[in-house]
C-alpha cells in the first residue's frame, strides 16, 4: 500500500485521496492575509484578551446549543466551535465534541487553497462543507466556516461543526450501516460559499436541504450555526476595535507560542521511544463475520511526535473513516493528555506532530468508501488506542504520570437505530443516545469514573428517560450501572450501564443494529489492567413481561423474563420489536490500570458494597476474600490467596531469572523498569528486579506467557463465535521471578505478540531520569 | 409604639442584621456567626441592633412587625457533607439515576478546564449510597397513565429495609410522578405509618417537573438537608417566641421572596443560595424606589463574584441549579458566579510566563497574604492593598488589620518572575480580575440579548466597590450605585427585610400548538387553587394575594425552553396569536433577531404561578436637603495611590463615607471609605451621595460595546 504523508510533501487532492494540506499553502494573491502581530503587550493585556477569546468561543458554542433543533446533536452535544488564525492554526476549540474541531483546520486550509481565487473569500462570506475527503468526519457533520476580516485583510476564522439529523442516504438519520459506498450515503458538499455578503444564497441552501428527510430541522440548525458565527465574528471585531488588530493578533500568536512552548517543555521531560497499540473492528457490512485490525504507532524523537496507522486493515464495507477522521481522533487524546494546562490550545503542539497514515486503510479510506458511520466506529477505534500510546509515553515522567488515562467506555458505539409511528401518530426515526453515558478509564493514581461520559465529548449529558419516553413510543424497564463492567486493575475502570426497553403505545418498532466491540473488548486496560466489558445487545422475544407488569412485578434485568433469547448480529437490519420483546443494550465500560491483585483490598470491599464488583470477581480477579455474611474483609485469607496465585503461576519455572541490582533505574510502566546491566540496558520487574531481557528485546518475550480464552478478560465477555470467525485470546505476561502480572494483551490468535513499548534506552535516559525503583 | 422590619443574614464569618423603623431609618449591626448553633449569632446580632437603637431586646422583639431570615444551614450541610443519612425510594429498575448523573460529572458552576481534564473531574461523593436506594414496582407512562400500580408489598418491605439501616430521612421519586403523584403520596403515607417522625419528601410535591434526574436530586438534597434545617428553624422559632417575637417568622428563599417557617421546614431546598438572592431582592426594591427598571447586581466577596440581572423590574430566573456538582430543579433568581473574589489566588505559569487570577481562592483561612494568617500566594486583596486602594487600618470595619509589607512582598515575588514593576503587577492583577468580571456580566447581558448600556450596575459585598468603576466602564455602563452606604456590606440582610412573601407553583403538561384554551385553563386553575390554599394556610387574606402566570415554551423538537409571561390569568378567545408573538419576541430577544422559526409548531411544557403577598416595606426617606458642601469631618488624611489610568502613583484624597452628606460630590481619583467597604473612584469618574444616602458613581463616558 502507498504511504500518504505530510512528511513527503505529497499533494493530495481531496477528491480521490483525502486532502492533506502541504506545509506551504498556495493562496491566491487576491486574498490579503493580516500578518501584523504585535509582541509588545504586557502579561496583563495578554491574560485579559486570552480570557475574552476563550469566552467568545464558549459563547459561540452556547449559542448553537440554544438554537439547534436536533435532539441527537443536543444531547450528545455533537457540535464544536473554533477560532483559528488567518493561516488556519488553532487558537481555541470548544469543550464539546472534541474530534470535530480536530477536522477543522484541514477544511479551512482547503478553502484557503481552493476558494481564495474563485469564488474568492471576502468579508461577509461563510462556507458550508461536509466532504470527508476534504476534511469532515462524516457527511452528517456539517461545518460552517466564517472568515473574519479587518480592513480588507483576512484576520482570522471562526467556525463551527454541527451534526445534522438527516442529510440523505439510504438510511434515515444518514448513518448507513448497509452502504456499499459513499454513493449510498448523504450528500457530499466540498466547501461552498453559502453566505455571500451576509446574505444566505437561497439557491445553494436549497441544494443543501433537498437531500434531507428533515429539511426543516436542517434549516433550523443552519441558522443556529450562522448565528453562532455571526456572534463570534462580531465579538472579535469588538476586541479589535478595543485593543487594535496588531495586539489581538499578537495575543492569538502568543497563545499558540505558549501552547508550543509548554508542549515542548513536556516532551523534553519524556524519553524517546516508540509505543504501539492494536485493536479490532468487527463486522463491516450486514452478514459479515470478519475482524479488522487497527494499528497505531507513536514515535517520539526529540521534540517531534509521529503517528502512523501502518498495519491497519484495508478499507471495507461500511466501517471506514478518512484521513481527517483519523487525525482528528488522535488530536482529541493529544489535547486532553498533553494540552489541558494550556486550555486545550492544541495549535502550538501540532507544529511538532506529524501524521503519516497509510492510504486505503479503514481509517484513511480513499473515495468512494462508505464513511457515514466513521464517528461511531473507525474514529473511535482510532481515538481510544491513542490514549494508550500517549499514556504509556507520558508515564515516563513522574509529574505527567497522573494524567495517564486508560481507554474509556463506549469505545465502540452499540447503535440502536429505530423507526416507526410514535404515540402521537407521527413518523419518527431515532438513534438511542444512551451510550454517551460511557465511562471514564482508570488513572494511574485513582479509579476511573463510572458512567462519567465519553471522553471525546466531555460535557455532554444523556437524556432523561422521561425525555426519551415523551418523544418515542418506548417504556424503559431499567437503566442501571453494570457490576463487573469496569476493567479490573489496581485502579478500576469506570462502570458502564445498560438500558432496557419495550415498545409502548405502538404495536411495533423497526430496528437496526450497528456495532462492533461485542466479541473482542475494545476498552483494553493498561500495565496489567483488564479491559472493560464489551458491547452487548440482549433481545428476548415473546417474553412474559406484559404479564409480569400486570402482576405488579417490574424487572431489574433482562434475564428475569421468560422468552426466546435471540442473538442480534452487529449489523442486523429491519428486525421488528413487538410489545413483549425485551431489548437491552450494554455499552462498553472503561479499562483498568495496573495489576488487580495490587488493588487495596479495602477498595475491593467498598466496590462490592457499592455494587461495582461481584463476590466472584473480587475473589477470582482481585484475589480478595470477603466474608459475605458479615460484609467484612478476610485480610489473612486475601493475603494467602494472592500469594498462592502468584506462586502458582511460576511453579513450573525450573530456573529463576537472575536479579538485576544497582545502577540507575528508570520506570517505564507500573510493573517494568529499565536498568543497566553493566553497560547493557535491561528490562526488569519493578517488584522483584528479575531480569526481563535486554532493552532491545520485547520484554514480553522474556515474561511467562499465558494464553487464555477472551472470556477470561472480563466476567461479562461472552462467546465470540456468536459474531466473528476469528478467535480472540487474552494473553497475560507474568514476571517469571515473582508471578506479578506485567501486562495483558488482547489479540486474534493469528496476530503476533505486540511490542507495545520500545523506550530508547540510551545513556541520556539513565543520566537524566534516575528514578528510584520505589 | 413603633414598628420595625428586621432582616438577618448569616454569613460564613458574620451574621448581619438590618433594622428599619417606620420612618425608614436603617440601623445595621453585625455579630460573629456561631457555627454549630447559628441561632445564637442571629440573636446576638438582633440584640446588638437593639443596643444601637437604645432599646431593651425584649422591647424590640415586641415591636417587630416582620422578621425575615436567610439561613445557610442547608448550604453548609451540603458543602461540609454533614447532611442526614437518607434513603431514596425510586421506580424499580431506576435506582441508579442519581449515580449515573445523566452520564455527566456535573458541569455547572465549575471551570471548564477542570471538567475536561478528567483526573480532576471525579463525580461527587454520593449523597445517598446505592445500598440506601430501594426500587419499588410501579410505573406511570408519558400520558400519566398507570402502567403498573404501586406494589405495596414491595413498598413496605423496602421501607422496612431502609428503617433497619437507620435512615434519618426518606426521599421518594418515581418516574412520571409529576403527572400522577398518587404512588408517591401512598408511599409517603406508608412511611409515616411505620415511622411517624421521619422527614419525608415526595418529588411531585417539591418540584413537579419533567426530567427524573434533576427531580431526584432535588428530592434527595431536600431530604439530605431536611432534618438539620427543620431542627434549626423550629428551635429558632421557639426561641424567638420565647424572647417576645409575636409575628410569623419569614424565611428567605432562592426564588426571591420569603416563605413561612413551616414551608421552609418542609422544603429546605428553597433556602439553598437564598443569601445571594436576597442581594438581588434588595436591589429590586431599591431600584423601584429610585426608578431603575434595569439593574446588573454584583456581589464580590472573598471567594466569588456573583451576578444577577433585573430587566424591566423583574429578576432573571433559572430553573435548574447546581450544588456540589449535582444539578437539580428549582425556580430560582438566576445568579451566576465566577471564582473571582478578594481572595482569588494569582498564579504564574513558569513555562509561558503568563499570569492567571482565580478561580481558586485563599478563602477565609488562610486568606490573603496581608491577613497574616499564613497565606503565601498573592490575591486580589493583596494587590488592592499594594495599590493603596485599601487602607490596612480600615478593612472590614477595622476588625482585621492588614499587613501591607507582606502583601507587597507577595506581589513583588510575582512581579519579579514576570519582569514587571511592583505597581504594574498589582494593577495588572486587579485588571485581570475586573475584566473577568466584565466577561461574565457580558455573558449574562450581551449573551442573552441585553445591552449593558441600558443598565445601572449595583455593587455590593465587601470587595465589590473597589473594582466596580473599572468593570462597569468596560461594559459601557454609565452609572454604578453602591447601595445605602453602611448597608452595602449587609445588603443581603436588607434584601431579606424588603422581600415579599412568594410561593412558586409549577405544573408540567406538554402540549403542541394549536393550543386548547380549555386545557391551558385547567392547568392555570389548578395552580391558582394550590396557591390560594397555600396562602390561606399562611394566614394571608385573599385581598393581599397577587398572582402572576407564565409558561415555558419552545419550538417543537427543540430542547431549550423560554419562559413567557401570560398577560391575564386565563387563556381567552384569540389568545393563540398574542401567545405565539410573545414567545417569538422573548425568544429573539434571547437568541437574536431572526433566530425563531415561524413556520414550525410550538410546545408548552411547564405552567407556573408566582403568588405573592406584599409585606411591610422599608420606606426610604429622601433627604430634604442636598448640599454640595463637604464637611471637614468627612476628610481623612490622603495617601499615595497607584492609578492604572495615569500609570503613576498620586497623592490622593480620602473621604469618610459615613460623614458625606446627600448631595456631596467628589471627583476621582479618590477613595471613599466606610466601615465595611472601600469605594474606589478612578480618574474621570465622580461619586455623588444621592438623596437616599446611596453612593452613585457617574462614569464620564460609557465605552461603546
Amino acid at each position: 500500500m502507498n504511504k500518504l504523508s505530510e512528511l513527503t510533501h505529497t499533494v493530495f487532492d481531496g477528491v480521490n485521496h483525502p486532502y492533506v494540506p502541504p506545509k506551504e499553502l498556495r493562496i491566491s494573491p487576491k486574498l490579503r492575509l493580516h500578518r501584523d502581530a504585535g509582541d509588545d503587550f504586557d502579561p496583563v493585556t495578554f491574560e485579559v484578551i486570552r480570557h475574552h477569546l476563550w469566552n467568545v468561543n464558549e459563547e459561540h458554542g452556547a449559542t448553537i446549543q440554544r438554537l439547534s433543533g436536533s435532539p441527537v446533536a443536543m444531547y450528545a452535544l455533537d457540535l464544536n466551535p473554533s477560532i483559528l488564525t488567518e493561516d488556519a492554526e488553532f487558537v481555541f476549540f470548544g469543550p464539546y465534541m472534541q474530534y470535530m474541531s480536530g477536522v477543522t483546520d484541514t477544511q479551512v486550509k482547503w478553502i484557503l487553497e481552493n476558494r481564495s481565487d474563485n469564488p474568492g473569500i471576502t468579508d461577509g462570506d461563510m462556507f458550508l462543507a461536509n466532504d470527508p475527503w476534504v476534511g469532515a468526519a462524516h457527511q452528517q457533520d456539517v461545518m460552517l466556516i466564517c472568515p473574519v476580516f479587518h480592513d480588507g485583510e483576512l484576520f482570522c476564522w471562526v467556525t463551527n461543526c454541527l451534526h445534522q439529523y438527516d442529510i440523505g442516504g439510504i438510511t434515515p438519520g444518514s448513518f448507513c450501516p448497509g452502504a456499499q459506498s459513499a454513493f449510498d450515503e448523504g450528500i457530499l458538499i466540498p466547501p461552498v460559499k453559502i453566505i455571500e455578503d451576509n446574505e444566505i444564497r437561497r439557491d445553494i441552501e436549497e441544494i443543501y436541504l433537498r437531500s434531507s428527510r428533515k429539511p426543516e430541522l436542517v434549516a433550523l440548525d443552519f441558522r443556529a450555526q450562522m448565528a453562532g458565527n455571526i456572534a463570534a465574528r462580531e465579538r472579535i471585531a469588538q476586541l479589535i476595535r478595543r485593543y487594535g488588530a496588531r495586539t489581538v493578533k499578537g495575543v492569538m500568536k502568543r497563545i499558540l507560542a505558549n501552547g508550543e512552548k509548554a508542549f515542548l517543555q513536556k516532551l523534553s521531560r519524556l524519553p524517546d521511544g516508540t509505543w504501539r497499540d492494536r485493536t479490532y473492528v468487527e463486522c463491516c457490512r450486514p452478514g459479515d463475520r470478519g475482524t479488522y485490525r487497527v494499528a497505531i504507532t507513536l514515535t517520539k524523537r526529540g521534540d517531534r511526535l509521529l503517528f502512523e496507522n501502518e498495519g491497519t486493515a484495508a478499507q471495507q464495507g461500511a466501517m471506514n473513516a478518512t484521513y481527517s477522521g483519523w487525525r482528528g481522533a488522535i488530536m482529541v487524546a493529544l489535547n486532553q493528555l498533553l494540552c489541558w494546562d494550556q486550555y486545550f490550545s492544541v495549535g502550538g503542539a501540532l507544529r511538532h506532530v506529524d501524521f503519516d497514515p497509510t492510504a486505503g486503510t479503514l481509517n484513511c479510506a480513499s473515495f468512494p468508501a462508505s464513511v457515514s458511520t466513521a464517528p461511531v466506529q473507525a474514529m473511535e477505534i482510532s481515538l481510544y488506542p491513542a490514549y494508550n500510546v500517549l499514556s504509556k509515553m507520558i508515564y515516563g515522567d513522574p509529574a505527567m504520570r497522573r494524567d495517564v488515562m486508560c481507554i474509556g467506555g463506549t469505545s465502540q458505539w452499540p447503535a440502536t437505530i429505530f423507526r416507526g409511528i410514535d404515540q402521537w401518530g407521527e413518523r419518527y426515526g431515532y438513534l438511542l443516545v444512551d451510550p454517551i453515558g460511557g465511562a471514564i478509564g482508570a488513572f494511574s493514581t485513582q479509579d476511573g469514573i463510572s458512567t462519567g461520559g465519553q471522553s471525546r465529548t466531555p460535557i455532554c449529558k444523556l437524556p432523561n428517560i422521561e425525555h426519551t419516553e415523551q418523544s418515542f413510543p418506548l417504556l424503559f424497564l431499567y437503566r442501571k450501572e453494570v457490576p463487573d463492567s469496569g476493567g479490573a486493575g489496581k485502579f478500576r475502570g469506570g462502570l458502564s450501564a445498560e438500558s432496557c426497553f419495550i415498545p409502548h403505545n405502538t404495536d411495533r418498532i423497526v430496528q437496526d443494529t450497528l456495532s462492533s466491540g461485542n466479541a473482542i473488548p475494545t476498552s483494553t486496560g493498561m500495565m496489567g489492567g483488564y479491559p472493560g466489558t464489551p458491547n452487548r445487545y440482549r433481545f428476548v422475544t415473546g417474553s412474559d413481561i406484559l404479564e409480569r407488569l400486570a402482576r405488579r412485578e417490574m424487572v431489574e434485568d433482562a434475564s428475569e423474563v421468560a422468552g426466546q433469547e435471540v442473538t442480534l448480529q452487529l449489523r442486523q437490519e429491519n428486525f421488528v420489536q413487538a410489545p413483549a420483546d425485551v431489548y437491552a443494550v450494554v455499552w462498553t465500560a472503561a479499562g483498568g490500570f495496573g495489576d488487580p491483585m495490587d488493588r487495596a483490598p479495602q477498595h475491593v470491599l467498598d466496590d462490592w458494597l457499592n455494587g461495582a464488583v461481584t463476590l466472584a470477581a473480587a475473589h477470582d480477579i482481585y484475589g480478595v476474600v470477603i466474608d459475605e455474611a458479615k460484609a467484612v474483609l478476610d485480610a489473612p485469607a486475601t493475603q494467602r490467596l494472592r500469594e498462592a496465585t502468584r506462586r502458582d503461576r511460576v511453579k513450573d519455572i525450573a530456573v529463576k531469572p537472575r536479579k538485576l541490582k544497582g545502577g540507575n533505574a528508570v520506570r517505564i510502566t507500573e510493573a517494568l523498569l529499565l536498568r543497566l546491566d553493566g553497560r547493557t540496558p535491561h528490562h526488569c520487574c519493578a517488584k522483584c528486579d528479575s531480569d526481563l531481557g535486554p532493552a532491545a528485546d520485547n520484554y514480553k518475550d522474556h515474561c511467562l506467557r499465558q494464553d487464555n480464552p477472551i472470556q477470561a478478560s472480563s466476567p461479562l465477555v461472552g462467546d465470540p463465535r456468536r459474531y466473528i470467525d476469528a478467535e480472540p485470546v487474552f494473553r497475560q505476561f507474568f514476571c517469571p521471578g515473582c508471578g506479578t502480572l506485567i501486562e495483558n494483551e488482547i489479540a486474534v490468535t493469528t496476530d503476533p505478540v505486540l511490542r507495545d513499548i520500545e523506550v530508547l534506552a540510551d545513556d541520556r535516559l539513565f543520566e537524566s531520569r534516575p528514578e528510584a525503583a520505589d | 409604639m413603633s414598628s420595625y422590619l428586621v432582616g438577618v443574614d448569616i454569613g460564613g464569618t458574620f451574621t448581619d442584621c438590618v433594622v428599619i423603623d417606620e420612618s425608614g431609618a436603617v440601623t445595621t449591626a453585625k455579630a460573629p456567626s456561631t457555627p454549630g448553633n447559628f441561632a445564637q449569632g442571629m440573636i446576638d446580632a438582633i440584640e446588638s441592633a437593639a443596643a444601637k437603637l437604645g432599646l431593651e431586646p425584649a422591647r424590640l422583639y415586641e415591636q417587630v412587625s416582620l422578621l425575615s431570615h436567610g439561613t445557610t444551614v442547608g448550604t453548609n450541610a451540603v458543602v461540609q457533607k454533614r447532611g442526614a443519612r437518607i434513603g431514596l425510594v425510586t421506580t424499580k429498575g431506576h435506582n441508579d439515576v442519581i449515580h449515573i448523573m445523566r452520564g455527566s460529572r456535573g458541569i455547572g458552576g465549575r471551570d471548564v478546564r477542570q471538567v475536561v481534564h478528567f483526573p480532576e473531574s471525579q463525580k461527587p461523593d454520593p449523597i445517598v449510597p446505592k445500598r440506601l436506594i430501594e426500587g419499588v414496582s410501579e410505573r406511570v407512562d408519558c400520558f400519566g397513565k398507570v402502567v403498573v400500580p404501586l406494589n405495596e408489598v414491595e413498598a413496605e418491605a423496602a421501607i422496612r429495609r431502609l428503617l433497619d439501616k437507620g435512615v434519618e430521612a426518606i426521599a421518594i421519586c418515581f418516574l412520571w410522578s409529576f403527572l400522577h403523584p398518587a404512588h408517591e403520596h401512598r408511599l409517603r403515607d406508608m412511611v409515616k405509618r411505620l415511622a411517624p417522625d421521619m422527614f419525608v419528601t415526595c418529588s411531585a410535591d417539591l418540584v413537579p417537573k419533567w426530567g427524573e434526574y434533576e427531580r431526584t436530586t432535588a428530592t434527595a438534597i431536600n431530604a439530605y438537608i431536611g432534618p438539620l434545617t427543620s431542627g434549626y428553624l423550629s428551635q429558632l422559632d421557639r426561641r424567638l417566641a420565647a424572647l417576645g417575637y409575636r409575628q410569623p417568622l419569614q424565611i428567605t428563599q432562592c426564588g426571591g421572596g420569603t416563605i413561612s417557617v413551616d414551608k421552609a421546614m418542609e422544603a429546605p431546598l428553597l433556602t439553598l443560595d437564598s443569601g445571594p438572592v436576597s442581594g438581588v431582592t434588595g436591589s429590586l426594591y431599591l431600584g423601584r424606589v429610585m426608578g431603575y427598571p434595569n439593574i446588573i447586581t454584583t456581589d464580590m466577596g472573598g471567594t466569588s463574584f456573583d451576578v444577577g440581572i433585573i430587566h424591566e423590574g423583574k429578576p432573571a430566573y433559572s430553573f435548574v441549579s447546581n450544588v456540589n456538582q449535582y444539578e437539580y430543579f428549582i425556580p430560582k433568581v438566576d445568579i451566576q458566579a465566577i471564582g473571582s473574589g478578594g481572595g482569588s489566588l494569582v498564579r504564574i505559569d513558569e513555562t509561558t510566563r503568563t499570569m492567571r487570577v482565580g478561580p481558586d481562592s485563599a478563602g477565609a483561612v488562610p486568606g490573603p497574604v496581608c491577613y497574616g494568617k499564613g497565606g503565601t500566594v498573592a490575591t486580589v486583596t493583596d494587590a488592592d492593598v499594594v495599590l493603596g486602594y485599601i487602607s490596612p487600618d480600615n478593612f472590614a470595619g477595622g476588625r482585621i488589620r492588614l499587613d501591607k509589607e507582606k502583601a507587597e512582598q507577595a506581589v513583588k515575588d510575582i512581579a519579579d518572575r514576570l519582569g514587571m514593576s511592583l505597581m504594574d503587577c498589582a494593577s495588572g492583577i486587579a485588571k485581570i480580575a475586573e475584566f473577568q468580571m466584565a466577561d461574565i456580566i457580558r455573558k449574562m447581558t450581551v449573551g442573552k440579548g441585553f445591552d449593558p448600556r441600558d443598565f445601572v450596575l449595583f455593587a455590593f459585598g465587601g470587595a465589590g466597590p473597589a473594582h466596580a468603576g473599572i468593570f462597569a466602564r468596560e461594559l459601557g455602563v454609565a452609572k454604578v450605585v453602591i447601595p445605602q452606604r453602611e448597608t452595602a456590606s449587609t445588603w443581603c440582610a436588607f434584601g431579606a427585610a424588603s422581600a415579599d412573601i412568594l410561593h412558586i407553583h409549577e405544573r408540567v403538561d406538554i402540549m403542541a400548538s394549536p393550543f386548547e384554551a380549555e386545557r391551558i385553563n385547567r392547568n392555570l386553575e389548578r395552580l391558582e387553587e394550590a396557591a390560594r390554599r397555600h396562602m390561606a394556610k399562611d394566614g394571608i387574606a385573599p385581598e393581599r394575594q397577587r398572582f402572576h402566570f407564565s409558561v415555558d415554551m419552545r419550538h417543537k423538537g427543540q430542547i431549550n425552553e423560554v419562559e413567557v409571561a401570560l398577560e391575564g390569568s386565563r387563556a381567552e378567545g384569540g389568545f393563540q396569536e398574542p401567545l405565539r408573538e410573545a414567545f417569538y419576541r422573548r425568544y429573539e430577544q434571547l437568541y437574536g433577531r431572526g433566530s425563531s422559526f415561524r413556520g414550525g409548531r410550538l410546545e408548552i411544557v411547564t405552567f407556573r404561578i408566582r403568588a405573592t403577598a406584599e409585606t411591610p416595606r422599608p420606606r426610604l426617606v429622601a433627604a430634604e436637603r442636598l448640599t454640595d458642601e463637604i464637611s471637614d469631618a468627612a476628610r481623612r488624611p490622603g495617601r499615595p495611590i497607584y492609578w492604572a489610568d495615569l500609570r503613576r502613583q498620586v497623592e490622593t484624597p480620602v473621604y469618610d463615607g459615613t460623614a458625606l452628606l446627600p448631595g456631596n460630590r467628589v471627583a476621582g481619583p479618590t477613595v471613599v471609605e466606610t466601615p465595611d467597604t472601600t469605594v474606589v473612584v478612578p480618574p474621570g469618574q465622580t461619586l455623588t451621595v444621592d438623596r437616599f444616602g446611596n453612593f452613585e458613581l457617574a462614569l464620564a463616558e460609557g465605552r461603546p460595546q
